[in-house]
């Protein structure tokens, strides 16, 4: 069978001048993440590969190019799920790191542990060798002056700004040849968040979630919402109880619409090559890697494709 | 069948002289939690007030008593869940506080956010107003003397972690028929500095759901996660199984696919509930129609008739 890989930079309502470069860092993910898989690599590798592309590219809310909090830190979310075997790793609440998803997949891979946090992720990152990098690297001119500039609304004002805009966190799913799945998801959370605020990326079967027996998701949109539906392992159930990914992402997102006032988005793909990428945001930037061709949209129903090799 | 509350006081293997304590601390707070529920109030508070008084009890692992990380010190994670809004507020590895649980329903109260970790966990609860407990007040001297026990070279990890996996949790069902569920503990033993289970995690350590009921889990974290255990309990319970067959279900998952081993108190909103473990032993207590149920080993099931104290 073929291997599949979905890429998404986050479900929000994207301004314009943004729109290109989401789209072309969503392309430049997901050729990246099908390249591994391509050259034989599974589809862990190639999630993770997606994810550090897109925590790489400024562009996006996650890695280099994440929100500030409310004391103007930089604090990052990330997750990856082995469909194969359950096994997880997490990070919450992480400073200085430029790749997340590669520290969550240590923790995975050189710990009994799922989740690290805080200054705790941080000493394990040292201790295995991991670079720490400035804050100042993670700094986007563009961040720093919407954090200035949102600081001065009101609390209750930010609330609204924080529901309507800064939700891009990034994810992959991918199946691999052998057919295995595996997710990932990375964020640098809600602009003016508290300090030591965790939202759902890293909380498994919130943020993200794999399992062979039904597939692969990973989520983005408004992170409270997403924990209190745990929109991952939602969709899935849907999968289980024999929807397709398409129909299984649509009702999971009207659900947690509906249930919680939520808005979001979602990439799933099954262990038989099925995909999806939905949102109920206005906008989300995906992309996926399918046949040697490259699916990708960031408006509402918009499908375009184009040869994979380019 | 209304009010009910469940609570458990950790699933793993319990040493002989301190069952006692055990079955004890579940009973004396699920009582406390009953004449909560008796007396109008809330599930959500009933589970918070079964959980602190858990917390307060030195016989288990949560609050006072939790077990100590590698480095010897103490780190925390709580979660409360409200199954009518899906609220639900966390915090994870906080130090210095009492009653973790309490700091988690104000997370759940007075923030737009679900959880907060480590250092900003600390800050919120000083801006709340939460008093700075000193670690040495959460400290047991049988946590220290197991650490220390546990730092030898020749130490048995796993058998240290069945020894005490003593997570706390409780379920209710109010009588207007909403759900809510808490879980709170110290941890692992030995665990790495900053490491995180399922508790706080939602859908893992707890759920809660109007739908369909309330979950609190405890056993091997890590295993839990996995499976999203709590989640999967209502999975089946939305699928209509009962409190019961969906727990021995979800635990059946868990140990044939990825070999974890834990346990369980589930409540539906009719009042259905159901303690079950797949461990050793898991110390519960439920209480419902003035009737106290209570157990530790599997199959043991005592009842007692709840005096009632109110006239």
């Amino acid at each position: 069978m073929s291997a599949v890989l979905v890429v998404h930079g986050g479900a929000w309502a994207i301004p314009d001048e943004m729109g290109p470069a989401s789209v072309d860092g969503v392309k430049a993910a997901a050729r990246h993440g099908a390249s591994v898989l391509k050259s034989g690599g599974s589809a862990l590798d190639a999630v993770e590969a997606a994810v550090r592309s897109l925590e790489d590219n400024p562009i996006f809310n996650a890695g280099h190019g994440a929100t500030l909090n409310v004391d103007g830190e930089v604090e990052l979310d990330a997750i990856i799920v082995d469909g194969r075997t359950l096994a997880s790793g997490a990070v919450s609440c992480v400073t200085n790191i430029a790749n997340p998803v590669s520290l969550a997949r240590a923790v995975m891979e050189k710990t009994s542990h799922i989740m690290l946090t805080g200054k705790g992720a941080n000493q394990f990152a040292e201790s295995i060798g991991i670079n720490t990098v400035p804050t100042d690297k993670l700094v986007t001119e563009y961040e720093k002056k919407e954090w200035e500039k949102h600081k001065k609304y009101i609390a209750g004002v930010m609330q609204e700004f924080n529901t309507k805009w800064a939700h891009d966190t990034v994810g992959a799913v991918a199946v691999d040849c052998a057919g295995n799945v595996a997710c990932a998801t990375s964020t640098g959370g809600i602009r003016n968040k508290m300090v030591g605020r965790v939202g759902d990326s890293p909380v498994i079967g919130c943020g993200g979630y794999a399992d062979n027996s039904s597939g692969a998701v990973s989520c983005t949109g408004h992170g409270e919402s997403i924990l209190k539906v745990t929109l991952a392992r939602l969709v899935l159930s849907h999968v289980e109880q024999g929807k397709s990914v398409a129909d299984a992402s649509q009702l999971s997102l009207q659900y947690m619409s509906d249930r919680v006032q939520g808005a979001g988005g979602t990439i799933v793909v099954a262990p038989s090559g099925q995909w999806a990428a939905t949102f109920t945001t206005e906008r989300m930037a995906w992309a996926a890697a399918v046949d040697g061709e490259l699916w990708f949209g960031i408006n509402p129903e918009e499908r375009l494709k184009e040869k994979l090799s380019q | 069948m209304l009010p009910v509350v469940v609570v458990h006081g950790g699933a793993g293997h319990i040493p002989k002289e301190r069952s006692d304590l055990s079955t004890s601390g579940v009973c004396s707070a699920v009582r406390s939690a009953y004449a909560l529920l008796q007396g109008g109030g809330s599930s959500l508070d009933a589970v918070v007030e079964a959980v602190l008084l858990l917390e307060n009890n030195p016989s288990f692992n949560a609050g006072c008593g939790s077990v100590l990380n590698m480095k010897g010190e103490v780190e925390m994670d709580a979660l409360v869940m409200d199954g009518k809004t899906l609220s639900s507020g966390a915090v994870s590895a906080v130090r210095n506080v009492a009653n973790p649980i309490q700091l988690a329903r104000l997370v759940m109260d007075k923030t737009s956010h679900a959880c907060l970790t480590a250092e900003g966990a600390s800050q919120f609860a000083r801006s709340m107003g939460v008093p700075e407990v000193p670690q040495e007040s959460l400290i047991t001297e049988y946590s220290r003397m197991r650490w220390k026990k546990n730092l030898a070279p020749d130490a048995n990890p796993v058998e240290c972690q069945m020894g005490k996996m003593g997570t706390v949790g409780a379920v209710a069902v109010d009588t207007d028929g909403n759900v809510a569920c808490a879980t709170s503990t110290g941890g692992m033993l030995n665990k790495m500095e900053g490491r995180v289970g399922d508790t706080p995690c939602i859908g893992s350590g707890g759920y809660a759901d109007n739908m369909s009921g309330a979950v609190s889990t405890t056993g091997h974290g890590e295993a839990i996660m996995k499976v999203t255990l709590a989640r999967h309990i209502l999975f089946h319970m939305e699928q209509g199984q009962s409190a019961e067959a969906a727990s021995d279900l979800g635990l059946a998952h868990m140990k044939s696919r990825v070999g974890g081993l834990g346990g369980v108190v589930t409540v539906d909103p009719q009042g259905n509930w159901a303690a079950r473990f797949s461990s050793c032993q898991m110390a519960w207590a439920a209480a419902q129609k003035d009737t106290l149920h209570y157990g530790l080993y599997t199959g043991e099931h005592f009842t007692q008739i709840i005096e009632d104290h109110r006239a």
